[in-house]
């Protein structure tokens, strides 16, 4: 039953990206926001600290995997004061439901911010259907 | 079966109280520097603080901010970092599937151990983290004396 409510959400009832629980302790896993346009779904992520040139996304038929390694930053402080940042590497999976194309993702990152757009197969599209 | 619905503040809270507990240790037994208000705004960005010898260097997780939206204020030693994460604009709620950035004011400021130059701070924004750097007065760095034995 659990198991059920686990990925259940959203007002619409039905999502077509649900995430991966991933219990790994190593690993931070990024907050996300996810919204739908008429031909993709959009998924950010804020990863602060991550480096592009070190980002791997990468894309399978039904998985995208995210990750990012975090450089630890603060080199021998004589003392630390206020520590409340998490230096783990970045690690998020989410889970790709048919009609849309693993193939043709585009993924940016700016400002520590990871925007990644997979585009509808055309049978997810909204169809309008003409009234005879 | 109930369908739960899922409240991405769960998560959050949980590890926001987290932190808020580690911090509150650490500035009990380290001393020194104090969150001056708990964070006021809607959200709490991570903070770094960490002192060298001739400076300090202060990193504040902000992803996906504009450089316009954040204030860095100085006043004596209490530094306040003040700024606004603004939701996308072009996107309909309901178009959401999942929410759990945070979005809105937030507003940190600590005191500082000692007095910083007021003039010589710099600040830069790269990758989602802004990093100040405010150089220590010269009376404030450590000195070493020497002591003739007789």
């Amino acid at each position: 039953m659990r198991k059920n409510n686990e990925g259940a959400l959203t007002r619409r009832g039905t999502s077509a990206l649900v995430r991966h629980r991933e219990p790994r302790e190593e690993y931070l896993t990024p907050v996300a926001d996810i919204f739908e346009t008429s031909d993709a779904f959009v998924v950010r992520l804020d990863m602060p600290g991550a480096k592009k040139e070190s980002l791997v996304v990468s894309a399978e038929p039904m998985l995208i995997t995210v990750k990012g390694p975090v450089e630890k930053y603060h080199t021998d402080p004589a003392r630390t004061l206020v520590s409340e940042t998490v230096t783990k590497a970045y690690y998020r999976v989410f889970n790709l439901t048919r009609g849309l194309d693993h193939t043709r993702i585009q993924a940016e990152f700016e400002d520590g911010v990871l925007t990644m757009t997979i585009p509808k197969n055309d049978e997810m599209k909204l169809k309008e259907i003409p009234i005879q | 079966m109930s369908l739960i619905r899922w409240n991405p503040a769960r998560e959050t809270e949980r590890w926001n109280m987290q932190r808020e507990i580690n911090r509150l240790f650490d500035s009990f037994f380290r001393g020194g520097i104090q969150d001056e208000d708990f964070g006021l705004g809607v959200w709490t960005p991570a903070v770094d603080i960490v002192e060298h010898e001739n400076e300090y260097v202060v990193r504040v997780e902000l992803p996906g901010i504009s450089k316009e939206d954040v204030k860095i204020i100085l006043e004596s030693n209490v530094l306040t970092i003040r700024g606004e994460r603004k939701q996308e604009k072009d996107v309909k709620e309901e178009n959401y599937q999942r929410m759990e950035r945070s979005y809105g004011s937030f507003q940190r400021s600590f005191t500082l151990p000692t007095t910083v130059k007021n003039d010589n701070i710099d600040a830069s924004y790269k990758d989602g983290i802004l990093t100040i750097t405010l150089p220590k007065l010269e009376e404030a760095k450590p000195k070493q004396i020497e002591v003739k034995v007789k």
